[in-house]
């Protein structure tokens, strides 16, 4: 288990190396000049000097690398352009808020998904409504189911505030349009998982041995058909910040999402780049806890017999 | 709930008695038919085995012997239909069981032992849990007592330190030791009929030899029924007392495996025992013998299954479907040419005896 661990926090690690070279390749390459955004368009000559030494624009591009790397593995993302405040500052401050959200999505779509997935491949023959959700769900994109529920229940139906406050009220809508969206991959991951198992010759053991089918159900296809959708919550930390995107500019709910779209219309480079690392470790994180957990609920993992 | 009277502990510290224990019963196999959806996989099968002693269900892939054997013991999948014939093991008839009646014959009537143990083992599940759960979920034992009497059942099927095994997961064990597992449960409450799905096939051959031999002595400490499914006639040589031949879900010959080896009727008996004996007996180089063409993909509803590839077929044989004669005592054979004794002296097979080590 040590050494499984070891492997996979070196990945991460990696990992996160490299989406900070790749910031940092971004920021270069863009069009602009940092000085002159952060100095404004009247700035003096002297004083844009000043802002590129500060900044260490001058120095050669791998020594400019090494600060980069040494001041973000220190905590330090840079100063925001425009807010002028430390950027980590500005995002831990969004963070829970944005949390909130991920994990009230996470639930929803996993407690629809999986019910649904369970449902569906109990059943002796298939049903209509997985392949009904799939078609309606899969094919809606995050943002016009967002403007969808907005409308109906926020103006014609108003059910829920719209006015971007940060209550119970104001995160239901926003969970539910990132926690529906996200439900239809878990019922078909859940419910091709329960048939391989259901259709398994040590199902068929089980069954041999006189067991109940609640009890074969729960205690032997349940557990091997966890590990797929252990490791499609790992990822789905991923798809989540890609969500909450846009879930938070249209519902206004003051997370990460919503820091990164200001940020991207101030062009303010470190707050970008900065929401781009956090989500980067948030992502590792999400896969690394996802990998303990399926090397605790299948053994083969560890030795990477899978 | 049915007394788990199987308990591997409570079997050992019996009276040393004369006559030999049987825990196997008689079983009646007869009329079955089988299909899946439209494609009929086995159609009036008939055969008896007679308590305590071992039948081989002889046929290649596709013969229906597996689909017997999973109708016997209920475990057929979906879509699968039993429909006609009845299976009695100890004088009930398994194949009309519903309910609790069918969930307690599983693993006390009829136990299965199935090809490739280490798909049939739970990967997840630590092999004393599953070895236990049989008599803390089925026989209703505290749990202590349970995992006491995994750790004595898996003692009895020669494990070695069982204690460290059942702290152990399928894949951390080799593949001789998960079929003894397998074994193990199967024989956890003494069923009346043991089917064995081709056990063996995936095992290396030494291993192979000392799995065949603990099945032997566990039969005779206990005088086990079973069935075994195979398509390998040296496991039928060492193995069986009687044996039932399959071809295209048609039984073509029922006989004890004496006067089967020695006096195959059926041409195709014939034509396996002589891939037996070629396989056998080959010299290096020399040719392997084998039986031209291929099973039809569809068994046919009349004529003789066989009778595209026989060399004796002729019109009967593809418009008519041979019945079951009983052309020996307790030799039953489906053909209208049947192979005549008299004439065809040299078909004798010494390869039986040979592997019997001239036990007979």
């Amino acid at each position: 288990m040590a050494r499984y661990l070891t492997t996979r926090v070196l990945y991460g690690v990696v990992t996160i190396a490299l989406v900070i070279l790749l910031t940092f390749m971004i920021q270069y390459m863009l069009p602009g000049d940092p000085a002159r955004t952060i100095a404004g368009p009247r700035a003096s000559e002297e004083v844009l000097a000043a802002v590129r030494e500060r900044l260490h624009l001058n120095d050669p591009l791998a020594l400019q690398l090494w600060h980069y790397y040494s001041s973000v593995f220190t905590g330090d993302l840079g100063e925001s352009y425009t807010r002028h405040r430390p950027v980590l500052d500005l995002i831990l401050e969004r963070l829970p808020a944005t949390a909130l959200l991920a994990v009230t999505a996470l639930a929803v779509e996993m407690i629809l998904g999986a019910s649904l997935g369970l449902w569906e491949a109990l059943r002796p023959t298939r049903s209509w409504a997985l392949a009904a959700t799939n078609v309606a769900l899969l094919s809606i994109p995050p943002f016009a189911l967002g403007f969808l529920l907005l409308l109906a229940f926020g103006y014609l139906v108003p059910i829920f505030p719209v006015d971007g406050g940060t209550g119970f009220s104001h995160l239901v809508l926003p969970a539910l349009t990132l926690g529906v969206l996200g439900a239809p991959y878990y019922a078909n991951v859940v419910r091709d998982g329960m048939k391989d198992a259901l259709a398994s010759s040590f199902t068929r053991t089980a069954v041999a041995k006189g067991l109940s089918r609640r009890y074969v159900v729960s205690r032997h296809v349940v557990r091997n058909a966890l590990p797929p959708s252990i490791t499609m919550l790992g990822m789905d930390v991923a798809i989540m910040f890609s969500g909450v995107v846009f879930v938070e500019a249209i519902f206004g709910w003051p997370g990460i999402g919503a820091l990164q779209t200001e940020a991207f219309a101030d062009v303010d480079r470190p707050v970008l780049t900065g929401t781009v690392i956090v989500a980067a470790v948030l992502v590792v994180l999400g896969n690394l806890a996802a990998d303990v957990i399926r090397a605790f609920i299948d053994p083969r993992a560890k030795v990477g017999a899978l | 709930m049915n007394a788990p009277s199987g308990a591997p502990s409570a079997t050992a510290g019996g009276p040393a008695t004369a006559a030999p224990r049987v825990i196997g019963s008689d079983v009646v196999v007869s009329d079955l038919s089988i299909s899946y959806g439209s494609y009929c996989a086995v159609r009036d099968v008939g055969f008896e085995i007679k308590a305590g002693t071992t039948m081989a269900l002889v046929g290649e892939s596709g013969s229906g012997k597996s689909t017997i054997a999973l109708a016997a013991s209920r475990l057929l999948p979906r879509g699968t239909t039993i429909d006609s014939g009845s299976i009695c093991v100890n004088g009930r008839d398994v194949v009309r069981m519903q309910g609790n009646e069918l969930r307690e014959m599983r693993g006390d009537t009829v136990a299965y032992l199935a090809q490739d143990a280490l798909a049939a083992l739970n990967p997840v599940v630590r092999i004393g849990r599953q070895v236990s759960e049989i008599y803390s979920v089925r026989g209703g034992d505290r749990k202590a007592v349970a995992e006491a009497k995994a750790i004595a059942a898996l003692a009895q099927v020669n494990i070695n330190d069982p204690e460290r095994v059942v702290r152990m997961y399928p894949h951390q064990l080799s593949g001789g030791m998960r079929q003894r597992v397998m074994i193990a449960m199967a024989l956890a409450f003494e069923p009346a009929l043991l089917i064995a799905d081709e056990p063996t096939t995936a095992l290396d051959v030494t291993v192979q030899a000392e799995i065949l031999q603990l099945i032997v002595d566990l039969q005779a400490r206990n005088g086990l029924t079973c069935l075994w499914i195979t398509h390998d006639m040296s496991v039928v040589a060492e193995m069986a007392d009687s044996v039932t031949v399959l071809y295209g879900g048609r039984m073509l010959e029922s006989s004890d495996v004496y006067s089967m080896f020695d006096t195959p009727r059926q041409p195709y008996t014939r034509k396996l025992l002589d891939c037996f004996a070629s396989g056998r007996s080959a010299k290096p180089k020399e040719a392997f013998s084998a039986i031209p063409g291929s099973p039809s993909a569809h068994s046919t509803t009349t004529g003789c299954p066989f009778a595209s590839r026989c060399d004796r077929a002729d019109d009967v044989c593809v418009s008519e479907t041979p019945r079951s004669v009983e052309l020996a005592p307790d030799h039953w054979v489906a053909c209208h040419h049947p192979l005549d004794i008299e004439t065809e002296d040299d078909v004798k097979t010494p390869a039986l005896a040979a592997s019997r080590g001239g036990q007979s």
